[in-house]
């Protein structure tokens, strides 16, 4: 019990925001929200937007895959590709939503690049919001749970976040229980944690 | 995790180093070039491990993770296979699939140990796999719920006995 309460008060104190972002090349301008993430630094950026298997490979269909690719930004500075890993919202959402609509257009994000360079040679990006070049307004990176309920539509009649009535989440656990290791494994779990 | 910055500079060596089987893929002039490699790890949530956001990165893989990996892949974040060596490879692909579409078999594999063959990308320091086959899922080999419980906690419900 001493771990989960030592990682729940980490996890509180993460997004508390208790660890301020540091300085990177691109954080000038930024009005990202810090969240004291690993080796942070706020980033703001102009880009074009790219699935990243296209980018890769060559293989490339209609509109980057429809939301069924990874996606990126090739920033315009040093035409990296920066892999974007999250968006603004906080419920285990990807950035696919609140890219694709801009697939292989310019933008300029906002958001933090995270990850340690020491420890692995790149840095991860989440995107708190976007716009395209020309665009006066930006767009909080915020669409994920729009998309999942339009593309669940029972399940999101449901009570609850939507992790908690994900039909493909559900059917994991019901198959092999919340530790993966069958159901056998969660009850000992439970007797022994009561 | 070990520096990927060696993998752009001897992909060769540390094929060799690794272990893995590398046969050389001729490069698109346009395109990054892939080397076909037999890869074995675990498959991981990306965001909960390279952000730290639930605590290190023992706690965020394995047994205590799984739920929340089930969430993150539903979730469409990047999935990755960490190797024992702690190199991590964003995967593309997975047998024939976009790794996003909305099918069970990437939530089968949640917090496993695969061992994969594949084309590996490597740009700007990330490394990339398109998995063409699984050749062995060991299932999951970290029990590291016995030591963290589950990770976050609410990912375990806690009325469980009640629930059954």
């Amino acid at each position: 019990m001493w771990n989960r309460l030592l990682i729940s008060t980490l996890s509180m104190a993460l997004f508390s925001g208790a660890a301020l972002a540091e300085d990177g090349a691109f954080s000038a301008g930024s009005e990202a929200k810090e969240f004291g993430l690993q080796e942070e630094e706020k980033a703001l950026f102009s880009g074009k937007v790219v699935d990243v298997t296209c980018e890769l490979t060559g293989d490339c269909p209609d509109n980057c895959g429809d939301g069924n690719r990874i996606m990126g930004v090739v920033r315009d500075a040093d035409q990296k590709l920066i892999l974007v890993l999250k968006n603004a919202q906080f419920s285990f959402n990807g950035p696919v939503a609140d890219l694709l609509p801009y697939c292989n257009q310019q933008v300029d994000v906002d958001g933090l690049l995270i990850g340690d360079p020491e420890t692995y040679a790149a840095k991860f990006y989440m995107v708190q919001r976007i716009k395209a070049a020309d665009a006066s307004e930006w767009k909080r990176a915020n669409q994920w749970t729009a998309a999942w309920n339009a593309a669940n539509p029972e399940a999101a009649a449901k009570e609850g976040p939507w992790f908690r009535k994900d039909p493909r989440v559900l059917k994991q656990i019901e198959a092999t229980g919340y530790f993966g290791l069958g159901h056998k494994a969660d009850k000992t779990y439970a007797l022994e944690n009561e | 995790m070990k520096l990927s910055s060696t993998l752009t500079n001897g992909l060769g060596a540390l094929a060799v180093s690794l272990g893995l089987s590398a046969m050389f893929v001729p490069p698109s002039p346009a395109h990054a070039s892939a080397k076909a490699v037999e890869i074995k790890g675990e498959v991981i949530d990306t965001w909960c491990y390279f952000s730290g956001v639930m605590g290190g990165e023992d706690a965020v893989v394995g047994s205590a993770h799984h739920t929340c990996a089930l969430w993150c892949a539903a979730g469409g974040i990047p999935v990755g296979v960490r190797t024992d060596e702690g190199d991590v490879y964003m995967v593309l692909k997975y047998e024939g699939a976009d790794v996003l579409e909305q099918t069970d078999t990437i939530m089968e594999i949640q917090s496993d140990v695969i061992t994969a063959k594949g084309l590996h990308y490597v740009r700007d320091g990330v490394n990339y796999l398109v998995v063409e086959t699984v050749v062995a899922n060991d299932g999951i080999q970290v029990l590291n719920h016995l030591d963290y419980g589950s990770v976050p906690p609410n990912s375990f419900p806690e009325n469980y006995l009640g629930e059954q």
